[in-house]
């Protein structure tokens, strides 16, 4: 934009904007800051107090009912188990989900054969669909199979409903990549597990961050998938804040709640913290391919 | 047995015919070209010889062995691409031994091919940095490396110099010739400019939608072109075309030149038979620039120039001649005379053809009558 | 030093490999997308064609479920809601999306920190959303306390356990969960806004709002119309929410399809039901997505 002279009008404005924007800043952080004193402070301090006021005392108090002796329904073990569980259901799904999701995009920008790109488009397709259509199938299947662990259910459906986002991330990176690297390492040699390994690996790193980044936060937000095929003790973090928050067994203990929800948010707020700009390109990748 | 035969090849993709029944054949050492504009098939027949596409029908040999069913690795021969296609992860090194490895090439071999191809291309200062801390002419000097590397039996080169300025692109050209002189390597090169594919070849190989119109050395295509295409694709500025009338007097060919003013009979060589066919009907006269020019400059093998008069239209001076258009037959005509003799734009100028390089076509088929 | 180049065979293993190992790797995705996709639709049309209860029954029974269906208060209720909420959530989220973009766009100092900001919601879970929402609109201790704590004892503000605001607390959760994504897409297509359009409107003489108004933004299209479908599948899409936030009360004040859906499928042993309602919900997926793509591809060929 070009410059514009100082006047006072310009001045009003450009005041106006950021006026805006810091308003829209305390939009959004406010239910984050609602969330963290409401868990440091007692029971009696929220019913005297409002939303916005301090806690008085920094009670910790909710903070270990949440993690260790909250009440899930029947359950009355805290968040640590479900914690737990979302960890060991999400890393298997990430790791194995970006992993064949690279092998399918390198395929299907390099080694593309008849019915590929046909296929490509029928994986697409399927992110567009809500996942009530296949959820009733599934848990049909899941019984057959005699899978019974939840956790080793969930990694399955994880992988193989987040492999449309992983194959379409790296399929639009690779195609990016010159075709004739592959053409000169089939040349000099190399083979099909070669010429990924060695060559297109190494110069993905960007692709597999955001991979990574998005798939961790889509597998541990997850709720639906989560409530559907898990049950009881496997249940993942998510499943557990939502019986938590919503069983009411006596006095409602808002504290615990909020310090509960915030343990579930953590570790996506640091990935997200970590990894921001991966996160905003995985958004616009998957975005743009619309 | 050629070093490279390829015997009517095709490339189909359902009803899409991208080659055509394509033949060719090249001795050991020689330096083949195919040229043509893009979508002629060119870089598809590259790929097939290297065995990165797969061939529709016909057979192609390297050496005397038939390779249709090898994979490019089996087939020994080597690629120079025009992205240049280095590994973007490895040194110029790892990049030229990545091949070597493969191949379980000792170390010490290794080390000798390196050191022996570096100083081949003087790239030996660059053996430890990576493709991108190199200029665009340092990186094609490193795919150079890489292919010799391997000491194939065929070098395959894809539109190599695209990517370069005009500049370095004529030093490279040289490069590569020298390369081949000293080497002596066969090699099929392929280009979409005219003038590397004269300066550069052995054979040329001209292409058009998926067909070779015309296979000989540089000078049998500058002289005795095929066709209407083959004539306009080689030469810059390129041949004049001008629709005459054809005539026969005393067993010569003659065709009238109308310069907007006048008609002149031009006189040109004695008649052949396929051209007696065309007596009294429309054909197409084929005169390069260059065969047309002012009376001082004019030198030709039979003296038998024939002097014109026409208008200058316009004047585009080049530094070593100046190119004058003029209007025969309602048609642009360049002629490529000395600056000193060019005239300015209105002027009357006098030019002279010469006869022996005056080609007829038949306007129908296109081809030349020979 | 090559390999013998007399006596190879003409066939070399390697050609193979490269041709069967791409198909092969490929194989169990196929397989997963083909089955967890296209199948699993198929299935779902199948049980929502028959009778199946809390067992699954494979004998054809026409249209029964979608009668049941079109006849059941729940749904269109569901359905209406999802209307409102739909509607309200794309609306408001493109529109405060636009809006920030728009502000992000003037050279704003400490831009990459407020992007940041802005976004952090959508690392959330829907569940986390809907949780804090929750307590923030609670009716004796959340905003409306704060206000009387502040002084505005007249003001009530209980739409979370109004059955006819209800729905509206929902549309405010989800935009602010939402709203940063919509920005960050349309930061982005502003960002890729050819400079020389810009520079010739201001030789033109006109004034940056109406640059904004008449060019960039209409050139934007193909950003609203990603940013629609998204926000759509979104919408079509919200369980995790509404369980969270209002559990799709109070009554049904708040129910949607996929919560008609998830109940009747799996808690209520009515999986005929259920299906027939996923299908509707894949239906309206399509029919929200499909125009629009249509008109798009038709308008692409002629332009």
């Amino acid at each position: 934009m070009a410059d514009y002279p100082q006047s006072l009008q310009a001045k009003l404005i450009r005041f106006g904007i950021y006026a805006v924007l810091v308003l829209m800043a305390l939009w959004y952080l406010a239910p984050l800051y609602v969330m963290l004193s409401t868990s440091f402070k007692t029971l009696d301090e929220i019913r005297a107090g409002n939303l916005l006021s301090l806690p008085g005392t920094f009670s910790l108090d909710a903070w270990s009912a949440a993690w260790s002796s909250a009440c899930t329904g029947v359950e009355c073990g805290g968040m640590k188990r479900y914690f737990a569980n979302s960890l060991t259901m999400m890393i298997p799904a990430v790791l194995i989900s970006t992993l064949v999701g690279a092998f399918n995009g390198y395929i299907l920008s390099m080694w593309r054969f008849k019915g590929s790109d046909m296929f490509f488009m029928a994986l697409l397709i399927g992110t567009f669909l809500p996942f009530q259509v296949v959820i009733l199938p599934m848990a049909q299947v899941l019984g057959w199979l005699e899978l019974e662990n939840s956790t080793g259910r969930l990694v399955l459906v994880h992988v193989i409903y987040g492999l449309q986002f992983t194959t379409l991330f790296f399929r639009n990176y690779y195609v990016t990549v010159p075709g004739e690297l592959v053409k000169a390492a089939r040349i000099d040699g190399a083979g099909f597990f070669r010429i990924f390994f060695k060559i297109l690996l190494p110069i993905s790193v960007p692709t597999i961050m955001v991979c990574l980044i998005w798939q961790t936060t889509q597998i541990w937000n997850d709720y639906l998938f989560g409530v559907v095929f898990s049950s009881g003790e496997g249940q993942p973090m998510t499943v557990a804040l939502n019986n938590l928050v919503n069983t009411s067994t006596g006095v409602k203990q808002y504290n615990v709640d909020m310090a509960a929800a915030i343990i579930a948010a953590l570790p996506t707020l640091l990935v997200y913290m970590v990894g921001g700009k991966y996160f905003v390109r995985g958004l616009t990748a998957g975005a743009v391919k619309g | 047995m050629g070093a490279l035969s390829i015997r009517n090849v095709k490339k189909s993709f359902g009803n899409t015919h991208i080659l055509k029944g394509i033949d060719l054949e090249i001795e050991k050492g020689q330096f083949l070209i195919l040229v043509g504009p893009s979508g002629c098939g060119k870089s598809t027949l590259l790929n097939m010889i290297a065995g990165l596409d797969d061939i529709t029908s016909g057979e192609i040999a390297i050496g005397d062995r038939v390779v249709n069913k090898l994979s490019p690795k089996d087939r020994d021969i080597a690629m120079v691409f025009q992205s240049y296609a280095l590994y973007p992860n490895m040194t110029v090194r790892k990049n030229i031994a990545f091949g070597l490895d493969i191949r379980k090439v000792p170390k010490p071999e290794q080390e000798e091919i390196i050191a022996r191809v570096a100083k081949t291309l003087q790239i030996e200062h660059l053996l430890d940095r990576k493709p991108l801390q190199l200029s665009g002419g340092q990186r094609q000097r490193v795919a150079m490396g890489r292919a010799l590397a391997r000491n194939p039996t065929l070098f395959l080169f894809d539109e190599p110099l695209s990517n370069l300025d005009a500049k370095l692109r004529v030093e490279m050209r040289s490069e590569i010739k020298l390369l081949h002189q000293r080497l002596g390597t066969t090699i099929v090169y392929v280009t979409h400019d005219q003038i590397e594919a004269m300066t550069l070849g052995d054979r040329i190989a001209v292409m058009k939608d998926g067909e070779v119109r015309q296979f000989g050395s540089p000078q049998q295509i500058y002289d005795a072109p095929a066709d209407l295409y083959v004539a306009g694709f080689i030469g810059s500025p390129s041949m004049n075309f001008i629709p005459v009338q054809l005539r026969e007097e005393d067993g010569h060919a003659v065709v009238d030149l109308d310069n907007g003013r006048a008609v002149q009979a031009v006189k040109l060589s004695p008649i052949s038979d396929s051209q007696r066919a065309f007596v009294g009907k429309q054909v197409v006269l084929g005169i390069r620039p260059e065969q047309l020019t002012d009376p001082e400059s004019a030198h030709s093998e039979r003296g038998n120039l024939q002097t014109l008069q026409a208008t200058v239209a316009i004047t585009e001076p080049t530094g070593p001649d100046t190119l004058v258009t003029v209007t025969f037959n309602g048609i642009k005509t360049v002629a490529r005379c000395h600056p000193r003799a060019a005239g300015a734009p209105g002027q009357q100028v006098e030019l002279t053809l010469d006869p022996t390089k005056a080609l007829l076509f038949d306007p129908v088929s296109e081809k030349r009558l020979a | 030093m090559t390999a013998s180049r007399q006596g190879a065979p003409g066939f070399s293993i390697s050609r193979l490999a490269d041709v069967i190992l791409p198909k092969l790797v490929l194989a169990p995705t196929v397989l997963a997308c083909l089955v967890g996709f296209y199948v699993f639709i198929g299935w779902t049309a199948w049980l929502s064609f028959t009778e199946s209860r809390l067992l699954p029954r494979y004998e054809w029974a026409g249209f029964v479920q979608y009668v049941e269906l079109f006849g059941n208060e729940r749904w269109w209720g569901a359905m209406q809601n999802l209307g409102i909420f739909g509607g309200l959530f794309i609306l408001v989220s493109m529109a405060l999306g636009l809006l920030m973009a728009v502000l992000l766009d003037q050279k704003i100092r400490f831009e990459g920190a407020i992007r940041t900001l802005y976004l952090y919601p959508m690392a959330l879970s829907f569940i986390v959303t809907g949780t804090a929402w929750k307590w923030i609109l609670n009716p004796g201790l959340g905003l409306e306390k704060m206000a009387h704590d502040w002084g505005f004892t007249g003001v009530t503000f209980d739409w979370i356990i109004n059955p006819d605001f209800a729905i509206y607390t929902v549309v405010i959760a989800g935009v602010w969960q939402s709203s940063g994504f919509v920005m960050a897409l349309f930061l982005a297509g502003l960002r890729g806004v050819d400079d020389s359009i810009i520079k010739a409107a201001q030789m033109d003489g006109a004034s940056l709002p109406t640059i904004y108004t008449r060019i960039i933004i209409p050139s934007l299209r193909p950003v609203f119309l990603s940013a629609f479908m998204i926000l759509a599948h979104i919408a079509v899409k919200s369980f995790d929410l509404v369980m969270a936030l209002t559990g799709g009360g109070p009554g049904f004040a708040t129910d949607l399809p996929s919560i008609f859906m998830y109940q009747h499928g799996f808690t209520r042993g009515q999986l005929g039901l259920g299906a027939a309602s996923a299908m509707m919900m894949l239906f309206t997926a399509c029919a929200v997505v499909m125009p629009l793509l249509y008109s798009e591809l038709r308008r692409e060929r002629r332009g």
